[in-house]
């Protein structure tokens, strides 16, 4: 079993590909010594530099981390970032709880049924009379709800809620951030969806054992390991896809209610015979040469020819059953592939030949010829321009200059992917430094609340209750439903109805609203507080906002500020306990009913107001984390 | 990106400009208690789209009820339309009959407002949820990777720039599929929560959102700062309408179910005229399986809901009926057979509902054979004869007047089904 934050370890039956970054030249040490910022051409201090990198490769600076960076040494901490060599003891404690996420996939399917698989067992059971399915009952749902506690199943809500707990943590707490932020972004790149129910319970070990562990290691190893996963596999349905019937006749595929992807997998040992083009079509068009990348209708049709057969190994015993016919080696001397999840079915592949962007496949190439096609496609130049575009957009701006396009896509086809060298050419470019780009990007709601987090050091007991404000204002991670993952630019994340929503975020997190997140404002200037709310402004503001020009914002402010009958009001405003968000708000989030267990527990409880001594500074604090200086990075 | 500079060139905006938290001038104020406001906006059409997730039993709701074999595929779902009965369908037009609790659509039907297309759904024939849901959302049902949704190209189709913040609402709590794209969609679960707030302290919300106002109107960026002006300004405008204590028109009762909520709140946004064109919702738990009923039951609370929720919107919208067309939709339909559980399936085609003043309705399009098993999709499903596409088109181009069907439904040239009247 992998240790969950561990870095590159591996779950037993991950993909086994080799170790993440195997055929690439990572870099030296020595070269990471030679490695110069040149941030003093494009004008700005040290300082300046510090905040700026911190504001990319991390989720936000905490107080007093600009100054640790700068201790360090800017170039040194990239390294050490690179190098995701940071000690993160106490967060892999705490992540210890989360035991859903240190499952195989395997495992997931056992314990966390789907819940209209959980009702089929429960009629083959006998527990429930078929004829007296009533969903909307109580004595119903507890009867499913006995029934699965007596069989150890747990409710598959419960899975996810763990997921979207520990990226929360990571995000807020890891040391190793620029691992985080890369995780991240390769997630969205490759993205898959918890919306889609085939694919949603092998989405946390996606993240874990395909995703972290390649996030700063090679693009091909990545494309290969998404490409095998079960996730990708049931998201983009190349599961489903096969030679078709001799004489070009595909069989009707009615569809099974209920049958749980692993019996599916068993099942389609035997049935479901066609072409499904969607995972050939997108590994081009988002994954890799993206859409003007140059290859045709007719590139799709042959790569989806060339990927058929790709699958995922059986799950349940039943399905195992039918594999099991065969010994491994009578399989793999037929040409199948079982490698941990993945199961390359040489029955259902097409050998005859193809022939992709000009690239020939002769006939019987099998297994293999799937790996030479994405390693072809993971190597081609318009993927090192598509990939290393995303990646300026990301960490530069919204519109990068082609100067630096050029330089990182020609790094990218140098060093073979190498992720690392690709960041390292961007972060070593003036352009990552001069005026066009710092300040340029704008914090993405899960940014901007995470860095909200940082900023005031706040202790997060209840991961979900922050989610709930996430996606509200716009991002709900793991849900997005298309491939193309969320856009990265400003103007999708900024709308009237989300900026209005991240100024809410900012006033409740200051006041301490957010039940299960718990801040202490004073402690942030080492338990002084402020003699007035202009005193509050500059002095919360060079914490919140490091090397940030604030002097417009103060003056704008000031005389709002200094009005004496805003502290009176304020003051007399302010409960002395505050109940928490009600649980319909949260609800109207976005997050699923049985997501919100959590959260509906959690307003029953009376908040103490950690740090609520002074309203006036909480809103002074709320005030700078809703301004648009803080929406930028 | 587009620009939206237009919203703040609305005449009447000006006089909003007068701080936060009251101030709005006594003329006003009484315009707003009398519930007619003065509009910044020329009055819009307004497509008003309903996504019924879980795929609805088009054969449940619309019945073809002299079919002898859909009768023997459902002994415990079938419904008969035969006055003897305890709770009969709604005889349309001596073939079909609607669902005993679809009552509300009747007078809708009979009017000729309210059309049906039977027989409709995706070319093509994927039975996931998941799938067929996006395909239809994203208007291209043989490619995943369309970025943008159906409808937020219809936005961008409209001829004009999105003048306001409020062009295309989905009343939902995320962004649905059909709206992902670059114009400007914004997704509102509660119009009430269209506001800075902070419970127990609105004094505090007061006083930031002054100072956010200032901020948000002198930062350097372009983009937080016109969206910050539209922001603050479509807030006084939701506020100055008391959206909190509305009063539908007409004498209009809705369900209180998430539904109902939704369609009020775009009653709300209409005769408001902030400039809505497209809105969205949706309803769900379709996906019967499981003792569907026949007319009692999951699926008949489900019609209930759906068709007293519209027709109360439809009611309440009094003299701007003419300006709006609603639409239906859903996934796929279901099994002809019942299943062992007192359900159905999931299977192809369904039917949906348009209702608005220029439907051709009193009708039930499209092509429907006898449900003999030979005529039936893989010897199963009521196969898809009309393609959602040719439907979608007709309604948005009549309503909305969009004419460019290429960028509206790419890779599609099929027929349009003429129910719009001309």
């Amino acid at each position: 079993m992998a240790v969950v934050g561990s870095g590159w370890s591996f779950a037993p039956g991950g993909p086994g590909i080799g170790e993440p970054g195997s055929g690439v030249v990572s870099p030296r040490p020595g070269e990471l010594a030679r490695m110069t910022f040149p941030y003093r051409k494009a004008g700005l201090t040290e300082r300046q530099a510090a905040a700026h990198l911190l504001s990319r490769f991390t989720y936000g600076p905490g107080p007093g981390q600009v100054d640790a960076v700068v201790r360090m040494g800017l170039e040194k901490w990239f390294a050490r970032q690179l190098d995701g060599s940071f000690s993160d003891d106490s967060l892999i404690q705490v992540l210890d709880r989360y035991d859903a996420l240190k499952l195989t996939n395997e495992q997931v399917v056992s314990i966390y049924p789907r819940a209209g698989q959980v009702v089929r067992m429960a009629i083959r059971d006998g527990v429930v009379n078929k004829d007296s399915v009533k969903v909307d009952r109580k004595e119903y749902r507890d009867l499913i709800q006995s029934y699965m506690q007596k069989k150890g199943y747990k409710r598959e809500q419960e899975l996810f809620r763990q997921l979207i707990s520990q990226k929360i943590l990571r995000a807020a707490y890891s040391q190793n951030q620029l691992r985080e932020v890369m995780t991240d972004f390769w997630f969205n790149h490759f993205n898959v969806s918890i919306t889609k129910n085939d694919c949603a319970e092998f989405i946390p070990a996606y993240e874990r054992d395909v995703i972290r562990p390649s996030a700063l290691g090679s693009f091909g190893d990545l494309l290969l390991r998404t490409a095998r996963s079960p996730a990708m596999l049931y998201y983009l349905d190349n599961f489903t896809s096969s030679a078709p019937m001799p004489g070009g006749k595909m069989e009707a595929v009615p569809a099974v209610q209920g049958v749980t992807p692993a019996e599916d997998a068993a099942n389609n040992f035997r049935r479901n015979r066609g072409l499904n083009e969607n995972y050939a079509r997108e590994v081009m068009e988002l994954h890799t040469l993206g859409v003007d990348g140059g290859y045709t209708q007719l590139d799709v049709t042959q790569a989806a020819r060339v990927l058929t057969g790709w699958g995922v190994y059986p799950m349940t015993e039943q399905g195992k059953g039918v594999v099991r016919r065969y010994s491994e080696d009578q399989l793999a001397r037929r040409g199948f592939v079982h490698d941990g999840d993945f199961f390359f079915n040489a029955n259902r592949h097409d050998k005859g030949p193809k022939t992709v962007l000009g690239h020939a496949f002769p006939a019987g190439g099998g297994y293999e010829e799937g790996v030479e096609l994405l390693e072809m496609l993971a190597h081609h130049p318009s993927t090192a321009a598509f990939i290393t575009r995303k990646i300026a957009v990301r960490f530069v701006s919204d519109d990068p200059p082609q100067s630096l396009l050029d330089k990182m896509a020609k790094t990218f086809r140098e060093k073979n992917g190498d992720i690392r060298q690709v960041l390292i050419t961007m972060v070593t470019a003036p352009e990552f430094w001069n005026a066009e780009a710092v300040r340029e990007k704008t914090k993405s709601p899960f940014e901007l609340a995470i860095g909200a987090v940082r900023s005031l050091h706040a202790i997060v007991e209840q991961p979900l209750q922050l989610y709930t404000w996430i996606a509200r204002m716009g991002e709900k991670q793991y849900y997005y439903q298309a491939p193309t993952g969320f856009p990265d630019k400003g103007a999708y994340w900024i709308n009237t109805g989300s900026l209005l929503n991240r100024m809410n975020f900012g006033l409740a997190v200051a006041s301490g609203r957010i039940p299960g997140v718990r801040i202490d404002l004073a402690a942030l200037n080492n338990g002084h507080e402020p003699e007035s709310a202009v005193a509050a402004l500059e002095t919360y503001g060079r914490v919140i906002l490091p090397e940030r020009d604030l002097g417009p914002t103060i003056k704008r402010l000031t005389p709002m500020l200094t009005d004496p009958a805003l502290a009176q009001k304020v003051d007399a405003a302010s409960p002395k306990t505050i109940a928490s968000n009600n649980a319909e708000s949260d609800r109207s989030a976005g997050m699923q009913t049985g997501d919100m267990i959590d959260a509906a527990k959690a307003s029953k409880v009376t908040i103490e107001p950690v740090g609520m001594g002074n309203p006036m500074l909480a809103q002074v604090v709320g005030i700078i984390i809703g301004s648009p200086e803080y929406q930028r990075r | 990106m587009l620009s939206r500079r237009g919203f703040l060139k609305g005449s009447g905006l000006a006089l909003f400009g007068v701080g936060l938290m009251g101030g709005i001038p006594a003329f006003m104020a009484e315009a707003a208690a009398s519930d007619k406001l003065v509009a910044p906006y020329k009055r819009k059409r307004v497509l008003v789209c309903i996504f019924q997730r879980g795929a609805m039993d088009g054969l449940m709701a619309v019945t073809p009820f002299g079919d002898k074999y859909l009768q023997a595929a459902r002994p415990g779902l079938f419904i008969s339309a035969a006055s003897g009965g305890k709770d009969p369908l709604i005889d349309l037009d001596g073939r079909w009959g609607l669902h005993p609790g679809m009552r509300a659509f009747e007078p809708l039907f009979k009017e000729g407002r309210l059309g049906i297309v039977h027989g409709i759904g995706s070319p093509n024939n994927t039975r996931s949820h998941f799938d067929a849901q996006d395909y239809m959302e994203s208007g291209t049902p043989f490619n995943k990777g369309t970025a943008s949704g159906w409808l937020n190209r219809a936005v961008g189709l409209l001829g004009h720039d999105a003048a306001t913040p409020f062009a295309a609402v989905s009343l939902t709590s995320a962004l649905p599929r059909s709206l992902y794209g670059d114009h400007p969609s914004v997704a509102i679960s509660n119009l009430q929560d269209f506001a800075i707030q902070l419970k127990g302290n609105p004094a505090a919300a007061s006083t930031a959102a002054r100072s956010w106002e200032d901020l948000y109107d002198q930062t350097s960026s372009g983009l937080l700062q016109e969206t910050g002006k539209e922001s603050f300004e479509a807030m006084k405008m939701l506020q100055r309408a008391d959206v909190r204590n509305y009063q539908p028109s007409g004498g209009a009762i809705y369900p209180p179910t998430p539904l109902g909520n939704s369609l009020r709140q775009v009653a709300q946004l209409i005769k408001m005229d902030v400039g809505l064109e497209v809105s969205f919702t949706e309803s769900n738990g379709w996906d019967t399986h499981f003792n569907q009923g026949s007319d009692n039951g999951i699926f008949a609370r489900n019609v209930t809901d759906l068709s007293n929720s519209i027709a109360a919107f439809w009611k309440d919208l009094e003299a701007y009926q003419d300006d709006v067309t609603v639409m239906t939709m859903t996934e796929f339909g279901r099994t002809v057979h019942q299943n062992g559980t007192g359900g159905t399936d999931h299977g192809r085609a369904s039917c949906n509902f348009i209702l608005g003043n220029n439907v051709a309705g009193g009708k039930v399009y499209g092509t429907v054979a006898e449900l003999a098993v030979e005529n039936l999709e893989d010897r199963r499903d009521l196969p898809v004869t009309t393609d959602f596409r040719s439907v979608f088109s007709a309604v948005a181009d009549a309503h909305l007047k969009i004419a460019d069907d290429r960028i509206l439904l790419p890779d599609w040239d099929g027929k349009k089904v003429e129910l719009m009247k001309v």
